[in-house]
């Protein structure tokens, strides 16, 4: 049994041209997968006071931050290039865009450094201390 | 009145007010407080307050005050006119509850409902007068709820001070009334002059009375109804007109803290530890070996597939 | 809020938010682009999504940060799958290791590519490209030109105890909280305050380390770092009814500390009852579907 034979190519290439876009992560789950006019009606409603920003999202008061990818990391967000039904039994995704910081939004709380994901990007620096090889 | 500083920004809420004038720093005054724009779905809602020496009652009735919601805009206008005239004796303050305020607020997780939102309105205009230095000695009430209840926690609030709560008090007293015109010549121009936060070009500003009734009201509801953003700050999410149209066309949004009956509340937990159940010992049969906490602190979990 | 529908399951994963290093997207000499493929988990046994990146020669860990209740808006558009992907550097070594053990206990010296094999995951050979030195955990004898190894457990522990020191080192730099995880009812602290911090770093890194290596191995290197176990996780687990059964929000200042592992969140129900079985079968399906994404089409 084989099942795990195939692979999912990253297509790189376009990391340089890429498009640098603004990524929010939001309390919610929004049961939507495309197009929305984020820059119209959310973009242009944020508030930032002494870095803690304000909008609202249907409704919704929102607080949230914005947190740097860990140094020498790069955002990347990547979409699937395969047609549905296609026979193709490689994947293959691209890098559609790029981000070197992220703002994550909380439902009524203030930011803080105990948020999961601030911890979560602690991730990184920690993952090269056990996996960095040690010298022979 | 200056509506400057509410609409430099309307998504949050604002105090205006007129001088003080001196001779309610020094004589016993009385103070209405009325509201204006609780029911539409659409604006503000503005409570105001009215105040002078209780020797100047019968001028201010002079000045032919009224209910303002039997008053046409024009009326309203010129009575408002006839107040800031009288200056000298008369002084008022508004707090506009923007549409995102009286939103965010109902909708906040320890739900803030409009009742409790509207007391404490009322309560802080009533402080700012004191702080002021207004010697109040009465105050006129529309009622807001029950009104035995409402007239005790305001006499409680504010020893010393006469509290009268009324159904209809801005028919009964003219102080009330005179609220009643500032709050509601607040709102209107407002409403008017609504400038969007949105980056929506060109809106279409024929929105009705904004009650939810209004046939134009509700035409324009329709018209403006974005899929994801659901409609701009100027819409009062938590109205369930606003509601009802968004759970029928507008693309679903859920919540951690959506209300849901305990049985699905129920599964849906179980449907998560399932899940991760599952995932978590897809090809593995050692299920005693315990994610360590700094990943599952971090909500960090290893992936067997994109 | 007055909506009480119910939530459909996301099927359609097109998209990933995704932190890497600069080295998965930097323009590599060998041309090749980097791969998401599916490998032996050392831990669990099980498969685990890596990536193998500039011409097979560095391997990537793939976690996800993951919360109900989240999406992304990228750039003008919305994307409901709220994780985020954090691909980051990994030791093939780790990988490997499995590998060499099973075929040290046959005592021989033999050829890599002729122990690192897995006919559930053939791709495990690719792991040889990766820049890594076995002598950390194999003794090596070159014959004729060619090499041959042999896992040592002394190398092997050696290798890892610089591994839990090191990601102690870093704890301590990053401030990490390690205080008591588990707390053994007959482990008595007879230590110095800074001496029992320290013993909490290394259990902590231990821990971390853990994650890479089996059970057998990670009770070894406990005792190679001379630490004492502790009680079962299990007997210090809370009380079932403390975990989590209502989607309340969770409060700030709730001390997840306390909980070694906090999988309250994660962990199934000791019982099930008839509804939650029907819940699993149904789970179990979505699951697959979600699976088949890597499994080849059916010939």
């Amino acid at each position: 049994m084989s099942c795990h034979s195939s692979v999912t190519h990253l297509h790189v290439s376009p990391v340089g041209q890429a498009e640098r876009v603004p990524v929010h992560l939001l309390p919610c789950e929004i049961e939507h997968n495309g197009p929305a006019q984020v820059s119209q009606y959310f973009t242009a409603t944020m508030k930032d006071h002494k870095g803690v920003k304000a909008v609202s999202f249907r409704g919704r008061g929102l607080k949230g931050q914005e947190i740097c990818c860990p140094a020498g990391y790069t955002g990347l967000v990547l979409k699937d290039t395969n047609k549905p039904g296609s026979d193709q039994e490689d994947r293959i995704v691209r890098v559609s865009s790029v981000f070197d910081k992220l703002t994550y939004w909380n439902l009524d709380n203030p930011p803080t450094s105990d948020d999961t994901v601030v911890m979560a990007m602690d991730w990184p620096e920690l993952a090269e201390a056990i996996h960095e090889p040690i010298d022979e | 009145m200056d509506l400057g500083p509410f609409e430099a920004d309307n998504t949050v809420s604002c105090r205006l007010s007129s001088q003080i004038p001196d001779i309610c720093r020094t004589e016993d005054c009385c103070l209405g407080i009325d509201e204006a724009g609780r029911g539409p779905v659409l604006g503000p809602m503005v409570y105001g307050i009215c105040f002078c020496p209780v020797s100047k009652k019968q001028e201010l009735k002079d000045l032919k005050v009224a209910d303002s919601k039997t008053l046409t805009e024009e009326e309203r206008e010129r009575l408002f006119h006839n107040l800031d005239e009288a200056k000298s004796y008369v002084g008022w303050a508004l707090h506009v509850l923007s549409p995102n305020t009286i939103s965010t607020s109902m909708l906040q997780r320890t739900k803030y409902n409009l009742n409790a939102l509207s007391h404490d309105t009322a309560i802080g205009l009533i402080q700012y007068a004191l702080d002021s230095g207004v010697q109040l000695k009465e105050i006129y009430v529309d009622t807001v709820g029950p009104a035995e209840k409402y007239e005790e926690k305001l006499s409680q609030r504010f020893p010393g001070i006469e509290v009268t709560v009324r159904p209809k008090a801005d028919s009964l007293f003219p102080v009330v009334s005179a609220a009643s015109i500032c709050a509601k010549v607040a709102r209107d121009r407002v409403v008017k002059g609504w400038k969007f936060a949105e980056d929506l070009g060109d809106v279409d500003a024929d929105y009705g009375s904004g009650y939810p009734n209004d046939p134009k009201t509700k035409a324009w509801l329709l018209k403006y109804l974005d899929p994801v953003f659901g409609y701009p700050q100027f819409v009062r999410f938590s109205w369930s007109t606003a509601q009802t149209l968004l759970d029928s066309k507008a693309v679903t949004v859920h919540w951690d803290d959506d209300e849901e009956d305990g049985e699905k509340a129920a599964k849906r937990l179980n449907n998560k530890s399932m899940l991760s159940f599952f995932s978590a010992s897809a090809g593995s049969d050692d299920q005693s070996r315990q994610t360590h906490r700094f990943f599952t602190d971090r909500r960090l979990r290893g992936l067997s597939s994109l | 809020m007055t909506t009480k529908k119910k939530r459909t399951p996301n099927t359609e994963r097109s998209g990933w938010v995704v932190i890497a290093p600069d080295s998965v997207t930097d323009k590599n000499k060998h041309g090749s682009d980097p791969v998401f493929l599916r490998l032996r988990n050392p831990s669990t046994d099980g498969a685990s999504l890596y990536l193998l990146g500039s011409g097979d020669e560095w391997l990537y860990e793939v976690k996800a940060f993951e919360e109900e209740f989240h999406s992304w808006f990228v750039g003008e558009a919305v994307q409901r799958d709220g994780r985020l992907v954090f691909v980051t550097p990994m030791d093939p070594l780790f990988l490997i290791l499995p590998y060499l053990m099973k075929s040290g206990r046959e005592g021989k010296f033999q050829p890599v590519d002729q122990v690192v094999k897995d006919e559930d995951f053939p791709a495990c050979s690719r792991l040889l490209s990766c820049s890594c030195s076995f002598l950390h955990i194999a003794e090596e004898k070159e014959v004729g030109g060619l090499k041959f190894h042999r896992y040592s457990q002394e190398r092997t522990m050696n290798w890892l105890k610089k591994k839990v020191e090191r990601t102690a080192a870093a704890l301590k730099t990053k401030n990490v909280s390690v205080g008591e995880g588990v707390k053994s009812t007959t482990y008595i602290r007879i230590k110095s305050e800074s001496e029992g911090r320290e013993e909490d770093y290394l259990r902590y890194a231990h821990g971390l380390i853990s994650e890479y290596i089996s059970e057998a191995l990670s009770k070894a290197l406990l005792k190679h770092l001379g630490l004492p176990e502790l009680t079962s996780p299990k007997e210090a687990e809370p009380p079932a009814k403390k975990r989590k059964l209502s989607d309340k929000p969770v409060e700030a200042g709730e001390d997840y500390t306390k909980f070694n592992s906090a999988d309250f969140a994660r962990k199934p129900p000791k019982k099930m009852t008839a509804a939650q079985k029907t819940l699993a079968k149904v789970d179990k399906s979505g699951m697959k579907s979600m699976s088949s994404f890597f499994s080849p089409k059916s010939k």
